[in-house]
């Protein structure tokens, strides 16, 4: 479709745009001038580098291990985990939503149960993980799922119980079976639910990865963090937080990208 | 013949701190080929009774007979109902689709509808890009699109504004008779009766029974809005809103 504007309003998309770029030069600024009065302070000795580390030492050393292949390797292994997590939290959080909205009766008796799981840090739950799944990577993918699957769970429940009524009367009238409405209107009223939940369960999954990692692994991003912080090596941990940091970022963008494709018309 | 038939229906319903007397002893029908106007204030069971006739509820006592038993009804509710995530094409389909019944006929025939109702080129749109009037037009359809015996109409008119109201008033009625449906509609508002019904069924306040049977005459106006300025529309507006005030106090 192709719209003329008028002067005026080409004024006010034009100051809009300006305003819009002035946040995002800010935003770059914001960091520019941290990583900047960061390096001085460690240049000139007024912060002890040894335990802060410094963006040159860290960039360094990102270019170290992003030659000898280390880092690449490490990220790799944790995104791996936590996609594993995040797919498998995700989908069985879903199945179990449908089946206590497929059943009032199972809803009402495990609601209690889930609410108590929800408020349970799973970190807790660390120890018998590794006895039920052993130290390898099954452990620490385990952790990503039992974080990320109870919130699911819940939101999606939530999101399924609160359809429109009139929508669900009016294939009623029609006669239409439970599975029907599922698949008609409970399931698609719920996309925008569905991709707030997948927003919230990449943090979610990053979180059990790493924590996993942090408790079992001899490898990814967790446990390069971990020994960083034992050997003393900050310019290790940090450039280990700044990697993870883009990594979870990306990850974020991705689905949100995914979103306002998917949903578009679901509002 | 008789589409529709209440033998002496109450409905009662339980809650934790009360029971409700929805419906008592009601008794009415609707023949083939006629509109009747359910009228009664609000909160008097209005709603139960199309329930009641789609069988989403069961009567406490007495008897609700269909001559067709079998999804023969089509239900327009008061909101449009249409599903934001599906095109007009898609949504015209939902009743077929639940049914099972998406043949090459059914379809040609939701197809000849959209066609005829001019909502043809407007079927790759979604819902939100139409307007209240439109989208009213696209629910009566989509209700059409099962071929019912039997339309109800819940307060179908009443989340629009005035102007509107009139406007889609006359949209839905002259798509009703050139199809030649049977309906139900249900209303508190005596002037969208008497400008739509053939006969009027006016309730009491709540348990609702049938106070008074109205037929309007006005068959020989084309459209509400025609009806609305007949000459003894404001006697019959007149006399249909005595009894509703006295059924209220
Ligand atoms: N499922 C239900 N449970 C309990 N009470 C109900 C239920 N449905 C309707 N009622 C009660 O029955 C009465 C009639 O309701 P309704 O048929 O919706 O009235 P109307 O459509 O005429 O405004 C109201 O008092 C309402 O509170
Ligand atoms: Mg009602």
């Amino acid at each position: 479709m192709k719209k003329t504007f008028s002067l005026e309003h080409k004024a006010f998309l034009k100051k809009q745009k300006m305003h819009t770029l002035f946040v995002h030069l800010s935003q770059v600024g914001v960091l520019a001038l941290l990583l900047a009065l960061w390096e001085l302070l460690a240049h000139f000795e007024i912060i002890d580098s040894f335990i802060t580390s410094s963006p040159s030492k860290i960039a360094k050393t990102l270019v170290e291990l992003v030659g000898d292949g280390t880092l690449l390797y490490h990220a790799w292994v944790s995104t791996l985990e936590t996609l594993a997590g995040f797919a498998i939290g995700t989908a069985l959080g879903y199945a179990i939503a449908v089946v206590l909205w497929w059943n009032g009766f199972l809803k009402q008796v495990f609601e209690p149960y889930l609410i108590v799981l929800n408020s349970l840090p799973k970190i807790a739950l660390g120890p018998l993980i590794i006895i039920w799944a052993g130290t390898g990577k099954m452990a620490i993918i385990t952790m990503a799922v039992l974080i990320s699957v109870v919130i699911t769970t819940i939101s999606m429940l939530n999101g399924f119980c609160e359809t429109s009524a009139e929508k669900i009367l009016l294939l009623r009238s029609l006669k239409a079976s439970r599975r029907q409405i599922f698949a008609k209107v409970v399931a698609p009223s719920n996309v925008p639910t569905l991709m707030a939940t997948l927003k919230i369960n990449v943090g979610m999954a990053w979180i059990g990865s790493i924590m996993g990692e942090y408790l079992v692994s001899k490898e990814g991003l967790g446990y390069l963090l971990v020994y960083g912080s034992q050997v003393f090596r900050l310019d290790l941990v940090m450039t280990c937080t700044i990697v993870l940091c883009v990594l979870a970022g990306v990850m974020y963008a991705v689905v949100a990208l995914l979103e306002k494709i998917v949903a578009k018309n679901y509002t | 013949m008789t589409v529709l038939q209440f033998e002496n229906v109450s409905k009662i319903f339980y809650t934790k701190t009360q029971q409700t007397t929805a419906l008592q002893n009601l008794s009415f029908c609707v023949n083939k080929g006629e509109f009747v106007a359910l009228v009664g204030p609000s909160g008097c069971g209005k709603t139960t009774i199309l329930s009641l006739v789609c069988q989403l509820i069961q009567p406490t006592s007495g008897k609700v007979t269909l001559a067709s038993p079998n999804g023969a009804v089509g239900y327009m509710l008061q909101k449009d109902g249409l599903f934001e995530w599906r095109t007009i094409e898609k949504n015209i389909r939902l009743g077929l689709e639940i049914q099972h019944k998406l043949t090459k006929e059914n379809l040609d025939f939701a197809s000849s509808l959209l066609r005829k109702y001019g909502l043809e080129e407007f079927k790759r749109h979604y819902p939100q890009q139409l307007s209240g009037g439109m989208r009213q037009r696209t629910a009566l359809i989509r209700t059409l699109a099962t071929n019912p015996e039997l339309l109800l109409l819940d307060e179908p008119f009443s989340a629009l504004d005035f102007q509107t109201r009139l406007e889609v008033c006359d949209d839905v009625y002259s798509i009703i008779k050139r199809e030649n449906k049977t309906a139900l509609l249900v209303t508190h508002d005596i002037s969208e009766a008497i400008s739509m019904a053939d006969r009027i069924v006016v309730l009491t306040k709540r348990p609702a029974r049938v106070l008074l049977q109205h037929e309007t005459h006005l068959q020989k106006y084309k459209t509400p809005l025609e009806r609305r300025e007949s000459p003894t529309f404001a006697k019959q507006f007149e006399l249909l809103h005595r009894v509703l005030e006295e059924a209220k106090s």
